[in-house]
């Protein structure tokens, strides 16, 4: 179980100091767990606080009773931890098996067999076991986001955290890397950090919102969406200026008679002709961002 | 056999222009030398090479030594301290620069240049390895204090011309000669030149533990 209380972390830059967290808690169980929010929400600050590669400011943080805030906790920690970073770099001129197995020797895994089967385990989750001679400079994107999700379950990991797994991925890749860490997810803690609603929405049973540092939302994708019941509004119009008066346009469709819009909101009084709608996951997002004033700049 | 198989990627991984640069260098000194035909030049070219190339070489290639590798956050990940990779990937500058002093004497000994007014086999190592050291230091320190290899290597070139083109006063000074990186290779009769190399090799070893301490602070460099 991964425990977060009063977590503040803040750095300079440019002779000023930001805050990324501000006191932010949070617990985390077994399973799937979505993190959403916006660029700059201080989702990476806090899967590099949970990796033990950053440290906290102020406030506790243990993960599986380890404190953070400690060496010794930060290297239990590590020991048993799956990583992929949002900016995964990698030895270019290494095959596939080559370079997963350098990482499990980093992790720590002496023993040579345990560690062949291991690497062609994780490989073969991936589904690179084909192509795991093949150097990585050779790999598209989404194949090289795989031997980065196989890097980080060659240790078969207690904590597995993605940062952005799904970020260049086309449709079909994602759906695969989805799957596999929903199957993951069913004796370890999962940490999937995105901005992409839809795969949270597809793969988390639990899942918290960030925005400037603090958590703004916690429960599962279905509170969320909930949470807009009402607020979610169909409008068909000639016009071909948006809609505006405190409304967010999540969607638009052009039709035979006129543009569809989507519109989250807290009323649409001036728009007696639109109908309400069931939320969707993006609606909640978006309602709950408006709701605590962090407006959803997408008009 | 897990050190054969972390030394072996660790060479895979390794950045050949680390090798090439100072290997290029060896090879300008000796086609100079062979192409001046003059052997009074040898020793000149050679302890230049040995005493002033090599520690500039070194002290530039240990500032781009850590912050350029491409996998520093996943490294940072595992539970591998911080400081085996500083002393892996900067140990494998000092072997390169062991092995171009190496080829250069054996060069030296092939068209019969004589060394032994830089002392014996021993002193004419430190001419080369004392400077080398701290440079070196100074390099990979820098470079992470600034969190920018760049920095480094701009750094250490400074301090590596300042120190060329004020020897003089260097050697002087009460102070100064014991920081005078040069000493060995152009004051080798010093009697201060023991006192400067036990000087320099101190710091270069204070600059190492503080380079693993500012290291160990992962979260700068990322």
């Amino acid at each position: 179980m991964i425990k977060i209380e009063n977590l503040t972390k803040t750095y300079h830059s440019n002779g000023q100091t930001v805050t990324a967290l501000n006191a932010l808690s949070l617990t985390i169980d077994s399973g799937m767990f979505g993190l959403l929010g916006p660029n700059g929400a201080g989702k990476t600050t806090l899967m590099r606080i949970l990796a033990g590669i950053s440290l906290p400011t102020h406030g506790e943080v243990t993960v599986d009773g380890n404190n953070m805030g400690t060496e010794k906790g930060r290297m239990a920690v590590k020991a048993s931890l799956g990583y992929l970073p949002q900016e995964l770099g990698m030895y270019l001129e290494l095959s596939a098996y080559q370079f997963v197995d350098y990482m499990a020797i980093l992790k720590g895994m002496n023993d040579v067999t345990l560690r062949r089967q291991s690497v062609e385990r994780s490989l073969e989750m991936v589904g690179l076991t084909e192509v795991s001679g093949r150097k990585i400079k050779g790999f598209s994107g989404g194949m090289k986001r795989r031997v980065g999700i196989a890097q980080a379950l060659v240790n078969d990991p207690k904590l597995l955290i993605v940062d952005e797994p799904t970020a260049g991925l086309d449709p079909e890749e994602r759906i695969r890397l989805r799957n596999l860490l929903v199957k993951l997810a069913s004796n370890r803690i999962v940490l999937l950090s995105t901005h992409i609603v839809e795969d949270i929405g597809q793969t988390c049973q639990s899942m918290a919102v960030l925005a400037h540092g603090q958590v703004i939302f916690t429960g599962s994708p279905a509170d969320l969406i909930h949470s807009a019941s009402g607020h979610v509004w169909t409008l068909v119009s000639s016009s071909t200026e948006k809609p505006d008066h405190d409304l967010t346009v999540v969607s638009m469709l052009h039709l035979s008679e006129g543009i569809q819009y989507r519109l989250v909101g807290q009323s649409v009084d001036q728009y007696p002709q639109a109908q309400i709608t069931p939320p969707g996951l993006e609606d909640g997002y978006v309602w709950l961002m408006k709701d605590h004033g962090h407006e959803v700049d997408v008009n | 056999m897990k050190k054969m198989d972390s030394l072996q990627y660790s060479l895979k991984t390794f950045r050949y222009d680390q090798l090439w640069l100072p290997i290029s260098f060896c090879f300008l000194f000796m086609i100079v030398m062979l192409i001046n035909r003059r052997p009074e030049s040898y020793y000149l070219l050679s302890r230049v090479y040995l005493g002033v190339v090599i520690p500039l070489v070194g002290g530039v290639l240990s500032a781009y030594a850590l912050l350029e590798d491409p996998t520093l956050e996943l490294r940072f990940a595992s539970p591998e301290p911080s400081s085996r990779l500083l002393l892996e990937r900067v140990g494998q500058i000092f072997l390169i620069s062991a092995f171009c002093a190496g080829i250069m004497q054996v060069f030296d000994a092939f068209v019969q240049v004589d060394l032994s007014a830089l002392g014996n086999i021993w002193h004419i190592q430190l001419v080369w390895l004392i400077p080398s050291l701290a440079l070196m230091g100074l390099g990979t320190c820098l470079a992470l204090m600034g969190k920018n290899s760049l920095n480094g290597v701009i750094c250490v070139s400074l301090i590596w011309l300042i120190e060329l083109l004020l020897r003089g006063w260097f050697a002087q000074n009460s102070i100064g000669k014991y920081f005078l990186l040069f000493m060995g290779v152009l004051i080798p009769d010093s009697p201060s030149l023991e006192a400067n190399q036990l000087v320099l090799f101190v710091f270069s070893w204070l600059l190492f533990s503080l380079s693993c301490i500012l290291f160990n602070r992962q979260e700068r460099y990322l």
